[in-house]
């Protein structure tokens, strides 16, 4: 496990995984980089051709290795580049949601949002939330100790 | 036309907007060097300012820019106009004017002028530091003076060329400041404008509109009351990258507006500006939406004369707008605007349809302003020596709508007309096929290829090295872009941790990757440490993928075994205030980066060779001009008439509201067709079926012989064209049938050709417009206001003394067609409306006609007993269009029109490549329309004929049938309906019935990969093993 696991403040940094397409969550990523728009250094990106192409077994899977926090950046409904890839993704979170509550992980550690490719800011600010939530609630349970 | 060796296979596009990048990417395809000059600092035109279109709310982002490859849905095909991915044909060159024109048709020698951007946009790395550095603010006019910018500044990020510039003011030669902090040394503010001579075979003017001034009408308060503003203003408010993120609030005191009007018509028929602009109706009803949608509880109200909703969805569309969303629309031309002076709020007084004054405030008015002739049109029009018409716009005839009046030089798009975006790119298209039909001998002299996902210049490329069964050994390449990246990410750091990662042989860091000189080094470094899959660590896979996927190509490896991270735009510029954590993402990055190549695999495409030879269904005015423009191109066409002579509606076509003969184009048009070498007629012809693939189709044509022998052929072909037309309804409605003296406008076109006397005894005539078909989905049919003028007027010349009444709903002149409105209504023809819930009756009371209409101004019934009733029939789809539909494997619109593969950006494409649509078929539309729709699928199946080899697939789902239960789970799933079952093939267990996926109609989103219970589908480039070898959970470094 990291020692960046705190902030040196004896603060819980949790680790975040957010899945994106490669049309507007990419897109509004590069936007906030472009525009110079700071969120947490604790969110990664996996690039996908389309939010559709999110598996259940991949945000498991991210859970499993020790993700505090899982999203996903879609294009805003009505959208999508692949005109309902993003409708498929709402609906695998959901159910999603729900296996992580009867495992005990939690189904408020799994979100989706939308942006568009422009943006940036609310890209940022969705960063900003999750790592904010996902800090109250504390590191993944499957981790055990401090992490 | 010219025909001789001295004609040049080059095309000057000017004007980088919609229109202009269309024309270039299809003339690019087909084998001919463009020059696309721009004389704004970034392509992208009107179209880059909007946030979405109507009436598909598609954010433009995605599908409009020039950094998405044109509103293609399909991955295999490559943005044409990145940096770092241009067509090898395609020239862009911006900032520059038009100054000359020599030559003709063939041959042209033009004469550019550059203004210095002052930044050389191959060494711009975006890092701002120019900007940062500037002390001059100036309203910023992309944004429509909403906002501000720098004189170093940048239009937006995505914009192209993907560089900043400088706008030189005085104050910048004493300041230079930029010029010193520039990381690249990019800018030179000493740069002088430089003259240019470019010989080309043909021009096209795409060069837009400029819009109507608001200041020009005092009495609506623009400039004076803050909170009323124009519609690209707000459209900028809108639009997701504007200056507010797409949230529109009021300008006076930043609140959001509750109650928000439109004012239709600002600068559009009026006295001074007396056409229609076209596109004001359906973006005022856009807007209103998009206000309805993020504003809770908004009022919209849009104040209009006619409601011209007059395109393809379009009626839906608006019907959504009153229905579902409540957005207002009242019926009055708004004559002027008060303000409170202490809130600002504005209060608009207008008559009710009854004429009750009525009193509103609102918090926010919105100008719907109009189209004008684009700035500098009349010196343009004057280096050329082309004519403009009396508006200003471009003039062009009726039957060659893209042609100006010099021979060579082609327009496209609301220079011609104001028009909006789909129509635009119909244009281009079709300006595009026009000049290749001009400059045939030079098809393909450019060859260009996609077969890998950058777009190259088929040369020079070594074969590609075999990788199968080699362990992987991974070379790192991380890009320290100084000092916008290792200013925050400590990239050597990085460099060492990378050393340590599984298969990793090699690490390098790079000062700038994107700069030559640092490829080469790439290169070399692939072959003399043998690398076998490659990482680069640097910025956007948006902007920088398909270079460092060319560079790994050129030292061997495929395309597919590079894998990028973004530590730039993901990483370092959204950290910058944490290079501890940024530094351990970016090493995170590089770890997913380095776990994905090392499970990568080559993707190849199918390379498939045209037969060179097109299908043609449908022989009317659509289907004849796109068979002679592909076949005077050099290609043979197979043309399919249903009927037994060629011709269509237009052999019913006698007279038209312009002035020209219909008749005469006729026959030109079929002795054309009949006597071209290249052309193959069938008429009494009908398609059975239709297999295969673009560049390969089959299909087998019944022919009936005048002696009834019924014949079947094969024929083989790369594309296939659908102009099968539409066709005047023809139904029980006022009487129609029941009584001679009701009949439609197409029989009222035959009484005045053959029986003219009849109308001399006419005393009164009343035309009904938009019947409609019972039962029918509801839209509007935009020829008939049109005919309806023109056939008011035939009757007052030919006898002014008869009483002309039209009985309308919304008149649907739009563009110069206004023009008929005017002269109809100048000539005493007597216009009423009337609406769904007051039509008109028809019965006959003895001998008499008895027409009864409800006058909303009086608010009581009329009775009329007119001596004939003309009906404006709906246009319907021609019959058998279902049946035709089922064959080609394509979707019909809700109104039974064939649907294109996206309303605005691919009107003429369908999903499946290679096939095209045009005229009628695809919506009704006007003589001219049809002809630049056709001249449009021409060109584009132009694209596809002038190649070596056509590439499908790629990045597309690969069903593994041996796992494939045949539960029709990918079938449902797909957006697209590519999936399909087919019996003949086996699945899990031998059973018959496994799933298919066409790889030249994948659209590769990947969703049918991951819904598939039996995991029996995988997704070339993205598959699962890819995706789940990288660490997507915990970070495992400190």
């Amino acid at each position: 496990m990291s020692e960046d696991r705190d902030n040196g403040r004896g603060e819980f940094v949790p680790e975040i995984t957010a899945f994106t397409c490669i049309y507007c969550g990419y897109m509004a990523a590069d936007t906030a980089g472009a525009l110079r728009i700071k969120y947490p250094a604790n969110v990664k990106l996996v690039r996908l051709p389309c939010t559709g192409k999110v598996d259940v077994r991949y945000i498991l899977e991210a859970f499993e290795q020790g993700a505090d926090g899982v999203y996903i950046a879609a294009c805003p409904i009505g959208n999508c580049h692949h005109i309902h890839g993003n409708e498929r993704a709402v609906a695998r979170v959901r159910y999603t949601k729900q296996l992580l509550d009867e495992i005990g992980i939690g189904g408020e550690r799994l979100d989706i949002i939308f942006v568009s490719g422009g943006m940036g800011a609310t890209f940022a600010e969705a960063a900003r939330r999750m790592t904010e939530r996902v800090r109250e609630l504390g590191p993944n349970p499957l981790k055990g100790g401090s992490g | 036309m010219p025909r001789n060796d001295q004609s040049v296979g080059a095309v000057l596009v000017v004007g980088g907007g919609v229109g202009g990048m269309r024309a270039a990417i299809d003339l690019a395809e087909a084998g001919l060097k463009v020059y696309l000059v721009e004389n704004m600092p970034w392509i992208g035109g009107r179209v880059a300012q909007l946030g979405y279109m109507f009436p598909t709310h598609d954010c433009v982002l995605c599908r409009g820019t020039s950094d998405h490859g044109y509103g293609c849905t399909r991955p295999s095909i490559s943005p044409a106009f990145l940096d770092f991915n241009r067509h090898p044909n395609i020239e862009i060159l911006t900032n520059t004017d038009l100054i000359g024109v020599t030559g003709r048709a063939g041959d042209f020698t033009v004469t550019i002028r550059h203004r210095p951007t002052y930044v050389d946009a191959e060494r711009c790395i975006n890092c701002g530091l120019c900007a940062a550095v500037c002390p001059v603010e100036l309203p910023s006019p992309f944004e429509e003076k909403l906002a501000v910018r720098k004189a170093a500044y940048k239009m937006a990020p995505r914009a192209l060329p993907d560089s900043y510039i400088v706008d030189k003011v005085p104050r910048c030669d004493s300041c230079r400041r930029c010029e010193g902090i520039c990381p690249t040394g990019a800018i030179h503010l000493d740069e002088e404008p430089y003259e240019r001579g470019l010989r080309v075979g043909a021009i096209i003017l795409s060069v837009g509109y400029a819009l109507s001034d608001p200041t020009e009408y005092g009495e609506f308060g623009y400039g004076r009351y803050p909170n009323v503003i124009h519609s690209m203003q707000y459209e900028r408010l809108a639009s997701r990258s504007g200056p507010t993120e797409g949230v529109v609030l009021r300008p006076s005191d930043g609140k959001p507006p509750k109650r928000i009007a439109w004012l239709q018509c600002i600068g559009s028929r009026d006295q001074k500006y007396p056409y229609c602009s076209s596109i004001c109706c359906m973006y005022a009803t856009k807007e209103a939406m998009i206000a309805k949608e993020r504003i809770p509880g908004v009022h919209c109200q849009i104040f209009m004369m006619d409601e011209r909703a007059f395109n393809k969805e379009f009626n839906a569309y608006y019907e959504q707008a009153r229905e579902k969303y409540q957005v207002e629309y009242t019926r009055c031309r708004i004559s002027g605007i008060a303000e409170d002076p202490e809130t600002h709020d504005l209060i608009l007084r207008y008559p009710d349809e009854r004429g009750r004054m009525q009193e509103e405030r609102f918090d926010l008015v919105v100008l719907s302003v109009g189209a004008r002739p684009p700035g500098g049109a009349a010196d343009l029009a004057r280096v050329l020596g082309i004519e403009l018409n009396p508006y200003g716009f471009c003039e062009t005839d009726k039957f060659a709508p893209l042609e100006t009046s010099r021979p060579g030089i082609y327009v496209c798009g609301t220079f011609q007309s104001p028009k909006e975006i789909a129509e635009t790119i119909l244009d281009a298209a079709g300006a595009a096929g026009d000049s290749m039909r001009l400059l045939r001998e030079h098809l393909g002299e450019y060859p260009s290829s996609r077969e890998y996902p950058f777009l190259w210049k088929p040369d020079g490329l070594p074969p590609e090295r075999d990788v199968s069964g080699e362990p992987p050994r991974v070379g790192v390449f991380l890009c320290r872009c100084t000092p916008t990246l290792d200013g925050t990410v400590d990239v050597d750091e990085v460099a060492r941790f990378a050393q340590t990662l599984p298969d990793v042989v090699y690490v390098q860091p790079l000062k700038y990757g994107c700069f030559k000189e640092e490829q080469a080094a790439i290169r070399q470094a692939i072959v003399e440490r043998d690398l076998n899959r490659v990482v680069v660590a640097a910025c956007s896979h948006r902007t920088h993928e398909p270079l460092f996927q060319k560079v790994v190509r050129e030292a061997g490896l495929n395309p597919y075994l590079l894998e990028m991270a973004n530590v730039r735009e993901h990483c370092a510029w959204c950290h910058v205030d944490d290079p501890h954590g940024a530094t351990r993402k970016a090493k995170e990055l590089v770890r997913m980066a380095v776990a994905r190549v090392r499970v990568a695999e080559p993707v190849h495409k199918l390379a498939v060779r045209p037969v060179n030879r097109a299908l043609v269904i449908g022989g009317g005015v659509s289907g004849m001009t796109a068979a002679l423009t592909i076949a005077d191109a050099g290609y043979d066409v197979t043309l399919v008439e249903r009927e037994p002579e060629l011709g269509g509606n237009l052999r019913h076509v006698y007279y038209v509201a312009e002035e020209q003969n219909p008749q005469r184009l006729l026959r030109d048009l079929v002795n054309r067709v009949v006597g071209h070498e290249r052309i193959q007629v069938l008429t009494s012809t009908e398609l059975i079926s239709h297999t295969g693939r673009v560049g390969d189709f089959r299909s087998v044509l019944r022919t009936v012989r005048s002696d009834g022998n019924v014949v079947e052929t094969e024929v083989a072909h790369a594309v296939t064209i659908v102009a099968t037309g539409g066709e005047e309804w023809r139904g029980e409605a006022f009487m129609y049938g029941r009584d001679p003296r009701v009949i439609t406008s197409k029989d009222l076109e035959e009484i005045v050709v053959y029986r003219p006397e009849r109308i001399a005894d006419l005393r009164q005539v009343v035309f009904i417009q938009c019947v409609r078909i019972p039962n029918g989905v509801e839209y509007c049919s935009r020829v008939c206001c049109t005919n309806t003028m023109k056939n008011a007027i035939r009757i007052k010349m030919l006898n002014p003394e008869c009483q002309v009444v039209i009985l309308y709903r919304d008149i649907i002149t739009y563009g110069f067609r206004e023009a008929f409105y005017t002269e109809a209504r100048r000539r005493g023809v007597i216009f009423m409306r009337y609406d769904d819930e007051h039509k008109p009756t028809v019965r006959s009371v003895g001998p008499q006609l008895e027409l009864v209409a409800w006058d909303p101004t009086f608010q009581r019934e009329v009775p009329y007993y007119p001596d004939m009733i003309v009906l404006s029939m709906a246009i319907q789809p021609s019959s058998g269009t279902e049946d035709l539909a089922r064959i080609l494997g394509i979707p019909l619109s809700t109104e039974g029109f064939f649907m294109e593969a996206h309303l605005k950006m691919r009107p003429m494409d369908f999903t499946a490549e290679g096939i095209f649509v045009c005229g009628m078929a695809h919506y009704p539309k006007f003589i001219e329309e049809c002809i630049a729709n056709a001249q449009a699928t021409a060109g584009r199946a132009l694209t596809f004929l002038a190649k070596d080899r056509i590439y499908i697939g790629g990045v597309v789902a690969e069903v593994d049938q041996a796992k494939c239960v045949g539960c029709l789970t990918c079938v449902r799933t797909c957006p697209f309906t590519i999936p399909k079952v087919r019996y003949e093939d086996l699945g899990v267990g031998g059973i018959k019935g496994a799933a298919y996926i066409d790889p030249a109609l994948c659209q590769g989103c990947g969703t049918c990969v991951a819904e598939c219970p039996a995991k029996a589908i995988q997704l070339r480039a993205y598959r699962d093993e890819q995706i789940m070898a990288q660490p997507l959970g915990g970070w495992v470094i400190g």
